[in-house]
């Protein structure tokens, strides 16, 4: 009897030394995927490989052989014996194997909580296996539901809501600021590479228009050309500040470059508009008194880091709801899965007991060929209520016994029992 | 009867008040759709109450402070229903309700007070000043609302250490254009509802502050709220400046009404 199970290991079992030889790119995957579904002992496979897992999910009567098989011809690839691999991987079936396919799919098992990229990733293992031929009913039906889930944890969660790393840190601090970066002007002070990816998020979100500065000038033009936006000269760019919204620096200066003083005296003509300031200099650019002033918010890199360790915690907490999204999720596939195995035996079988009441009823008809409409409508109620009687207790058993497994071995004693055809014969 | 549906429209506040503040706390989608939906119930029975209250005296139901009390609650419901979507900050409610809730547990304890009025306040010019007024003291709760947010989130990015409000709370730009949009709302209705009351004081009894601590204590109300605006308007005072100011203004209702409760003048029931 066929089984679902999953199999691999990942970040949280195996070293990444092992993990990257067991991980392979898309052209040997279809290869190997080919093979291994070509063996025969698995009915349906789906490969997962990224840097972080290695997974295979499958249908097969003996998982544990479809395991060996898989993951020896995974390791044959770099020469990997299948003795090395063997005892990092974990194996769940049944419920267990879905539980995990819609975590990994939800980002949950993700090394980083609810990064975004393992969705995209799920996607392109399932596109590769459906286009080796090697995906079947039962992890077409999985899959297909693990995006759901997944879709529905982002957005019944906010798992995956706040920023992680420094720059996009600072970046959704403008937006808790400005609400809109559209229109907002921004001022780049300094060459640091960190400084030009924030300057280029925000502009990716709206902000316009940029202006750029360098102690030396070629570099401010290119920076600016990189941008689209205008280089200013390194003396002047202190006037400009009344114009600016947001302010990063970057430099490699060892004190402040932005002083108190000009800060305060920019502000007069800026009826309270609020000025951020995104320090990402070490030593700071920015004197830290800055942050006192009215409607001017000055962040630096530890409390952008400290930010960023906020949203993690906020990640965790969310985790929690994610999770138990996710077996919600479990319980309902299970017992949708469970429901539709039993279904057509149930309709086969009323049918069939239909077409006995239907045969006996036109022979009494036979041998009461005076029968009047009160009699007829008395012998089909009555033959039509013994069958309901009948079928009553098997359809509610028959439910109630595929909830706790077992579904098949019950299906094939009624099939066998009522004379009901093979199972591929029903509707 | 009309006690029944005020009771009932009092559960429903108080109960959507609960949600709301789970909603606050866990920010679960469905906890928030609902606390709309109970909102919006305890409204609709508001309303029924107050319509089976003004045909039962006879007369709008505004002739005391416990009613016209009721008619801010009222019309504060609304305006959170209103601004939560036209600003999608689905926590002011949070906010809001808890003061609603909170005045109507109050006027359920306040003796209900007369049926029948003097004949000088039988009029509808004395209706629509007490309507005008309401509604602008309405829509100063959400002033106040937004000006307490803003403040608690200018807070939360100044100290850098991200709390669970500031996850909670929009951008202070949102905040700040919420708190002002409530200002000019309410300020034509205050102003119209005041200027109506200040006629008919000098009518009826030849003076327009004569014996009466509320209609001084809203006339100071109104310099603060006019100062907040001009402020704006003239001097671009925005941000934490104009959420000080909804905080005072509010603070200064609250005494006006304390003053119509405590202290005898034409206002009193």
């Amino acid at each position: 009897m066929p089984e679902l199970f999953v199999s691999g290991l990942s970040h949280k079992t195996a070293p990444i030394a092992l993990r990257e030889q067991l991980a392979v790119e898309e052209d040997k995957l279809r290869e190997i995927l080919v093979d291994v579904h070509g063996a025969g002992v698995l009915s349906e496979v789906v490969i997962l490989s990224t840097c972080n897992r290695v997974e295979v999910y499958g249908v097969a009567d003996v998982p544990g052989e479809a395991r060996a098989l898989a993951f020896r011809r995974l390791g044959q690839h770099r020469g990997l014996d299948l003795s090395q691999v063997e005892p990092l991987l974990y194996t769940k079936s049944g419920a267990e194997a879905i539980h995990h396919c819609f975590r990994v799919a939800a980002s949950l098992d993700s090394m980083l909580l609810g990064e975004p990229q393992i969705l995209g990733q799920v996607k392109d293992a399932f596109a590769l296996a459906q286009h080796c031929q090697a995906v079947g009913p039962l992890l077409h039906h999985l899959w297909t539901q693990a995006f759901a889930v997944a879709k529905k944890v982002r957005t019944e969660t906010e798992l995956a809501r706040h920023a992680v790393s420094v720059s996009y840190a600072a970046v959704e601090l403008a937006r808790k600021i400005f609400g809109t970066l559209e229109g907002k002007a921004v001022l780049l002070i300094g060459a640091g590479k960190m400084g030009e990816l924030a300057a280029k998020q925000l502009v990716d979100q709206g902000a316009f228009p940029v202006y750029v500065t360098n102690r030396t000038w070629a570099r401010a033009q290119e920076m600016a050309r990189a941008l689209s936006g205008t280089a200013v000269p390194f003396d002047a760019w202190a006037e400009t500040l009344a114009t600016m919204d947001i302010v990063i620096t970057s430099t490699g200066a060892t004190e402040p470059i932005v002083r108190r003083a000009d800060v305060e005296r920019c502000l007069q003509g800026r009826r309270s508009r609020p000025l951020f300031f995104i320090d990402i200099g070490v030593p700071r650019d920015v004197e830290p008194g800055v942050n006192e002033l009215e409607a001017v918010f000055c962040y630096d890199i530890d409390d952008l880091r400290q930010v960023v360790e906020s949203n993690l915690r906020e990640r965790l907490r969310e985790a929690q709801k994610a999770e138990a999204l996710v077996e919600r999720e479990v319980v309902k596939f299970t017992a949708r899965a469970q429901d539709l195995e039993v279904v057509p035996t149930i309709v086969s079988l009323r049918e069939r007991l239909e077409a006995i009441r239907r045969g006996e009823v036109e022979k009494a008809y036979g041998v009461l060929p005076n029968a009047d409409a009160q009699t007829r409508r008395a012998i089909e109620a009555m033959s039509q209520a013994i069958v309901n009687k009948i079928l009553h207790t098997p359809t509610v058993k028959l439910r109630e016994l595929s909830r706790g497994g077992h579904v098949r071995s019950w299906t094939e004693m009624v099939h066998e029992l009522f004379g009901l055809g093979g199972r591929g014969e029903e509707k | 009867m009309n006690l029944i549906l005020f009771d009932l429209a009092l559960v429903g506040y108080l109960l959507a008040t609960a949600l709301a503040l789970v909603h606050l706390v866990q920010r679960q989608e469905a906890i928030y759709r609902l606390a709309v939906l109970v909102t919006l119930a305890g409204w609709v029975l508001h309303t029924l109450a107050l319509v089976v209250r003004g045909v039962e005296v006879g007369r709008p139901p505004l002739g005391t402070l416990v009613e016209a009390m009721s008619v801010v609650g009222w019309a504060a419901v609304l305006f959170t229903l209103w601004a939560e979507r036209q600003y999608g900050v689905k926590v002011l409610g949070a906010f809001v309700l808890p003061l609603v809730a909170l005045s109507g547990v109050s006027g359920a304890w306040l003796p209900p007070g007369l049926t029948d009025l003097a004949p000088a306040l039988r009029n509808a010019w004395i209706s629509i000043h007490v309507v005008l007024a309401m509604l602008g003291i309405a829509a100063f709760i959400l002033n106040f609302a937004g000006g307490v947010m803003y403040l608690l989130q200018e807070h939360q990015l100044k100290v850098k250490r991200p709390g669970a409000l500031y996850y909670r709370l929009p951008s202070l730009e949102t905040l700040d254009r919420m708190t002002y949009r409530a200002l000019t709302l309410g300020f034509p209705f205050l102003t119209l509802g005041l200027l109506l009351g200040a006629l008919w004081a000098r009518t009826a009894w030849g003076s327009v502050f004569a014996f009466d601590p509320l209609a001084l204590f809203s006339f100071l109300a109104w310099l603060v709220y006019a100062a907040t605006l001009g402020g704006r308007v003239v001097a671009g005072w925005r941000g934490r400046r104009a959420a000080y100011f909804a905080v005072v203004g509010f603070g200064v209702l609250l005494l006006t009404l304390g003053a119509g409760l405590l202290l005898p003048g034409r206002h009193g029931s």
